[in-house]
């Protein structure tokens, strides 16, 4: 039987992947970041209703407690979506440095 | 034509009397404000400079290459980087140019180390610079005693190959990059800085590792 927080978890879930929905209709998420959320949420929901799971699959990674290999993802994933984010926040800064240059040219440029 | 491209930010003390003293040896001095808070770009004007404001700071790499594009339009035959709070000494451009011009040579890079006197601080004198030849080494690949420093000429050859992507002072590791990178021909000369302020510190060393270590993923 599931207990409560289990429950609450698991709406939380439903909850993000619908979330994760209304992203990609309105355009906010392309397709590789639906799935990846998507698979996400799945297996966060799978996690939480069945903790053994997690026991099973650490068992095949050599790994000792499902609790050690969900935190030794959770850190992973962690760590690849900061890195993500910053190259995109990088990316922004070199397009914003764009935008002010060729404005501050053509300003210049035209008041010569 | 020769194009003195100084990039500047709140220079206001220092900027009028560097560009009326670089219109000595260059035929235009172009000051990249970097959203300056001060009179930098009025006192620039005032001068006789061609100024180019920047709406947002976007830091020295950005005015930097802003100054290169604008050079570029005007077809400017040579630029001289400069600095826009006086530290460079403007006595050091007409040999360094002769020498460039003699010598055939795309790119010249100013040296703190080849015998003129300069007041380093003791901790940039002996640890930030021999860790920036590291740093420098690895990503550039090349080697030379002064890795940061701001007094560079560079001629037409060599600026139309050298673009700065890099806003922030990452990008003086880039344009060694670059050289190495197009197979540009250049030295160093030696130059007199005088220190008007620290300038990088330890903490700016650990962001240009960290710019030039992503930049490798953009």
């Amino acid at each position: 039987m599931l207990l409560v927080f289990q429950i609450i978890f698991v709406l939380f879930t439903f909850f993000a992947i619908s979330s994760v929905i209304k992203k990609k209709k309105q355009g906010l998420l392309g397709p590789k970041g639906t799935i990846f959320w998507i698979i996400f949420w799945i297996a966060v929901a799978i996690a939480v209703a069945w903790p053994e799971s997690t026991a099973k699959i650490a068992k095949i990674f050599e790994i000792g407690r499902g609790v050690d290999f969900v935190f030794y993802i959770a850190i992973a994933t962690l760590f690849y979506l900061i890195f993500k984010l910053h190259i995109k926040v990088e990316t922004i800064a070199r397009d914003v440095t764009k935008v002010v240059r060729d404005k501050a040219i053509k300003e210049t440029l035209n008041n010569k | 034509m020769f194009i003195a491209i100084v990039p500047a930010y709140n220079e206001e003390k220092h900027i009028g009397f560097v560009v009326r003293n670089l219109f000595c040896h260059v035929d235009n001095v172009v000051v990249v404000d970097d959203s300056s808070t001060d009179n930098t770009s009025k006192i620039a004007k005032e001068a006789g400079a061609v100024v180019i404001r920047h709406e947002i700071n976007r830091g020295q790499g950005a005015s930097l290459e802003t100054g290169h594009q604008y050079a570029r339009s005007v077809g400017a035959t040579h630029v001289i980087h400069f600095d826009g709070d006086g530290q460079f000494d403007v006595m050091d451009i007409k040999p360094a140019l002769e020498k460039m011009k003699n010598e055939n040579i795309d790119v010249i890079l100013g040296s703190r180390f080849l015998g003129k006197e300069s007041n380093i601080p003791f901790f940039k004198k002996k640890i930030l610079f021999p860790i920036g030849r590291i740093i420098n080494k690895i990503f550039a690949k090349i080697k030379i005693t002064d890795v940061h420093n701001g007094f560079r000429i560079i001629n037409q050859n060599a600026l139309n190959k050298i673009i700065i992507t890099h806003d922030g002072m990452a990008h003086a590791t880039e344009i060694l990059a670059q050289i190495k990178h197009h197979n540009l021909k250049y030295i160093e000369y030696p130059v007199q800085v005088e220190y008007r302020k620290y300038g990088q510190g330890l903490g700016g060393g650990v962001k240009i590792v960290k710019d030039l270590f992503f930049s490798k993923f953009i």
